[in-house]
């Protein structure tokens, strides 16, 4: 019976993974600029993949590899972020500029007070 | 329905789900436009592809799998850093370079 | 006492990757956690780990439902059909009151996983972190949920 509910859950969040990854897809191709696209790369495909390994340790039911899992999504958690923030970073420093919609810019404020004085 | 039917259904959708997703980043990465967009996508494709080798696991019921997707996440963030040091130190130069020969 | 602590912890942690609960390999994770210790027992700051256990529970409780509300978010944003005119990106500089790298890590991590936000740079002189916001109603709604959130929280567990 718990076997069965937890069968279940496992399927759900199974699809509910997929469905935020689908979207982190999507977001990367419709958003503007570099930036807001590391929006959704960043958050809903952590979400997705780590939804997808507490799936597979939920359906295992077995220990080693529900511990495995979430080992897994732990790891997911820690690095993407760090990668965003990486990127992020190499590529203003690099000179790519946040597209026309950004309504306001502080970086490229303050390196233009910094080269003014 | 079964319980086990549900499962493998639900499998089966993750996978298709899945699937579409590595076509619509491949799209974002055949558009560019420019090298960080390539690296983003490139770095959710991975992301995607562990989905995909979990799907994979609950599918065939072989929990092996799980240790490769989590050997593939490491493998797309260390290729992400390395990328990423790649733009900090070259990046719009080769860029620019490359869209002009192709204009 | 703390260095047992962690070298158990290392010890089953290391079983559980493995996925062999045998004796032997505990043993063999807890000599390699113990040696992993005694590399880096000049760079890891000593603490009463288990004082604090509540405060980094509730920082992991309120990070995972952050993160949940991010990805529902940025996924409603992503279907919406009129997208050019739900977005207001903007980088904006949010000045930083903690100090030590492992505080402006953890929030810069933190940052990049909740709502509509995005850690870019941090300045030369560690007073200002640079966040690329998603949908930016105003600069100071945001400075403030970021100081009376995340970084209150990470205050209270560093100290």
């Amino acid at each position: 019976m718990i076997g069965d509910i937890a069968l279940c859950l496992g399927g759900g969040l199974l699809i509910l993974g997929a469905i935020f990854t689908l979207l982190a897809a999507v977001g990367v191709v419709r958003l503007p600029d570099l930036y807001t696209r590391m929006h959704a790369a960043s958050k809903a495909g952590a979400v997705g993949g780590g939804l997808v390994l507490i799936a597979v340790a939920v359906i295992s039911m077995d220990a080693a590899v529900a511990l495995r899992a979430i080992i897994g999504v732990i790891f997911v958690l820690l690095t993407t972020p760090v990668a965003a923030h990486l990127l992020a970073r190499a590529s203003y420093i690099a000179g790519y500029h946040a597209g026309e919609s950004t309504v306001r810019d502080d970086i490229k404020t303050r390196l233009e007070q910094n080269s003014g004085s | 329905m079964t319980v086990a039917a549900f499962v493998d259904l639900s499998s089966l959708i993750a996978l298709i789900l899945l699937g579409l997703a590595l076509l619509v980043s491949i799209v974002r990465i055949v558009i560019g436009p420019t090298l960080p967009d390539r690296v983003l996508a490139l770095d959710l494709m991975t992301v995607v592809a562990m989905g995909f080798i979990g799907a994979v696991a609950v599918r065939t019921g072989r929990m092996l799998y799980l240790d490769i997707a989590i050997a593939l996440a490491l493998l797309g963030f260390l290729a992400t850093v390395a990328l990423a040091r790649y733009i900090l130190r070259r990046g719009l130069k080769t860029d620019a370079a490359a869209m002009e020969a192709q204009s | 006492m703390s260095g047992a602590f962690l070298v158990v912890i290392l010890a089953l942690g290391w079983a559980g990757i493995t996925g062999n609960f045998s004796g032997l390999n505990l043993l063999f994770g807890g000599l390699v956690g113990g040696g992993a210790l005694l590399i880096l027992r000049y760079s890891i700051r000593q603490q009463g780990a288990l004082g604090r256990a509540g405060k980094v529970l509730s920082l992991i409780a309120l990070f995972l439902y952050e993160l949940m509300v991010s990805a529902i978010n940025v996924a409603l944003i992503v279907l919406r059909p009129d997208l050019k005119s739900a977005l207001k990106p903007a980088i904006v500089a949010v000045p930083l009151t903690v100090k030590s790298d492992a505080e402006i890590t953890l929030l810069a991590n933190m940052i990049t996983l909740t709502p509509g936000t995005l850690s870019v740079d941090v300045a030369e002189d560690r007073s200002v972190l640079y966040v690329h916001a998603l949908t930016m109603e105003s600069d100071t709604a945001l400075i403030a949920g970021i100081a009376n959130g995340f970084e209150a929280r990470i205050k209270e567990v560093f100290q």
